[in-house]
């Protein structure tokens, strides 16, 4: 179980990538799955770890793909940073009394689409805000985060099953 | 979610964050020009604002401490400035007319407790016998007269306020020159009122009241107000209602005034009155 998860979330870390190097619509849109994955890093990791994988994971992206050095790394920790206080807030304390990692088929659509509705908007509030490093106009940013999250939202949507799989299946 | 330990867990998960989160703006601002110079304006904005705050803070802590230290600068300034005008009126006569070595010596002082809600109110200054003082000082600021010194111990004084209905201080209109004594009105902190101006005495309502320099109190020319409207007394004497350029609510630093040379006064008077006996 905890191999498919690693071989998933690896798979999608190239995937993010793809996006990032080749999916150029315009500049007021970019697709990013990264807030859903790390959403669904299983509840039983701490924290700190949950952290140092979003830091890596982030890294690789920055690496990889064309970008500053850094930029997707900072914007992805404050997501791990209060992914459990969020998933607290919507899905109650069940997922961490039950060790379990968060399902649509358990908790529903509606609430883990409002959690990754939630992270990635988090996300992308700071990538845009440290991107535009203040040489880009309040409408700007503010239309890029809105077609940004849309665009997102519906990737992060169509493909969060796969990582938040039910433990009990 | 964990609950063991919340408190230390919590300081660790903040503290991998905030590692973290600088390891990712120390690579981005290592890699970008743009965003090295976006953090950099962003910590001198916060470092700026963080230094303001913290040093209007010291600055607010360290205001008694300046006004002290003003206050007994500017009182140095004003024995400097006397000193000179006393040397220039020696080397020329002519030069600065109204001056003169008036005999009196001035301390600087603060208030540290005084009271304006009753008719009779006091004063507590922070010099004392040790500093110079003597009963019978007057105390006085640049904006008027403040009150007189009653008694002294070692270290403070006490002073029987301009706003004491029993305090009469001897005042002159600058334009007419008639003298009379101006006392509180009991009511307001800036205000008083001027008696016993006869009426042949002509003044204009905002002429300049003075202290009349005929007690041996306070030095002539301090100035106090200006005359406000009058009244007629039993038909003999104007009252004057004078506006104080010194507002009493709002006190804290005054210069007490030692008459150096009351005891020849007191002499003189002594004499006076011994050949008014001797003659009868």
């Amino acid at each position: 179980m905890r191999s498919t998860f690693t071989v998933t979330y690896i798979l999608m870390v190239v995937a993010q990538m793809l996006l990032t190097n080749y999916f150029h619509f315009t500049t007021l849109c970019m697709v990013t799955i990264l807030p859903m994955m790390v959403l669904c890093i299983p509840t039983k990791v701490d924290t700190p770890w949950a952290m140092a994988i979003a830091f890596a994971t982030g890294l690789a992206v920055d690496f990889f793909a064309e970008g500053a050095l850094g930029l997707n790394a900072l914007s992805l920790i404050p997501v791990a940073f209060v992914r459990k206080g969020l998933i607290n807030m919507i899905f109650g304390s069940e997922p961490f009394e039950h060790k379990e990692n968060i399902s649509a088929r358990k908790y529903g659509f509606t609430r883990v689409s409002f959690a990754v509705i939630l992270v990635t908007t988090l996300f992308l509030a700071i990538y845009i805000t440290a991107d535009c490093a203040g040489t880009r106009p309040l409408w700007f940013m503010a239309s890029k985060l809105g077609i940004s999250l849309l665009a997102s939202y519906l990737v992060s949507a169509l493909i969060v099953n796969l990582l938040s799989y039910d433990d009990r299946r | 979610m964990p609950k063991e330990r919340p408190l230390a867990s919590r300081i660790i998960n903040l503290a991998v964050f905030i590692l973290l989160e600088a390891a990712a703006l120390l690579m981005l601002s290592n890699n970008s020009t743009l965003q090295k110079l976006w953090i950099a304006r962003i910590s001198h904005g916060f470092m700026a604002k963080t230094w303001g705050a913290s040093q209007s803070v010291r600055n607010y802590f360290s205001l008694k401490r300046q006004n002290d230290e003003l206050a007994l600068e500017n009182e140095s300034l004003r024995e400097s400035l006397r000193s000179y005008q006393l040397a220039a009126k020696e080397s020329d006569p002519s030069s600065l007319p109204v001056l003169r070595d008036n005999g009196f010596k001035y301390i600087p002082a603060t208030i540290i407790k005084s009271g304006t809600n009753s008719q009779h109110n006091y004063l507590i200054l922070d010099k004392g016998s040790e500093d110079g003082v003597v009963e019978n000082s007057g105390i006085v600021t640049s904006k008027g007269v403040i009150g007189i010194v009653d008694a002294v111990s070692k270290h403070y004084s006490f002073a029987i306020s301009f706003l004491n209905k029993e305090l009469n201080i001897s005042a002159r209109i600058d334009t007419s020159g008639a003298v009379g004594p101006l006392a509180w009105d009991g009511m307001r902190t800036d205000e008083g009122v001027l008696r016993e101006i006869p009426l042949q005495f002509k003044y204009d309502p905002g002429d300049t009241v003075y202290t009349s320099g005929y007690s041996a109190i306070f030095p002539p020319d301090i100035p106090l107000g200006v005359a406000g409207e009058a009244k007629v007394i039993n038909g003999a004497t104007n009252e004057i209602r004078v506006k104080l350029f010194q507002d009493h609510s709002a006190l804290k630093y005054v210069t007490i005034i030692e008459n150096t040379r009351i005891r020849e006064i007191e002499e003189i008077e002594g004499m006076d009155s011994k050949v008014k006996e001797g003659k009868r």
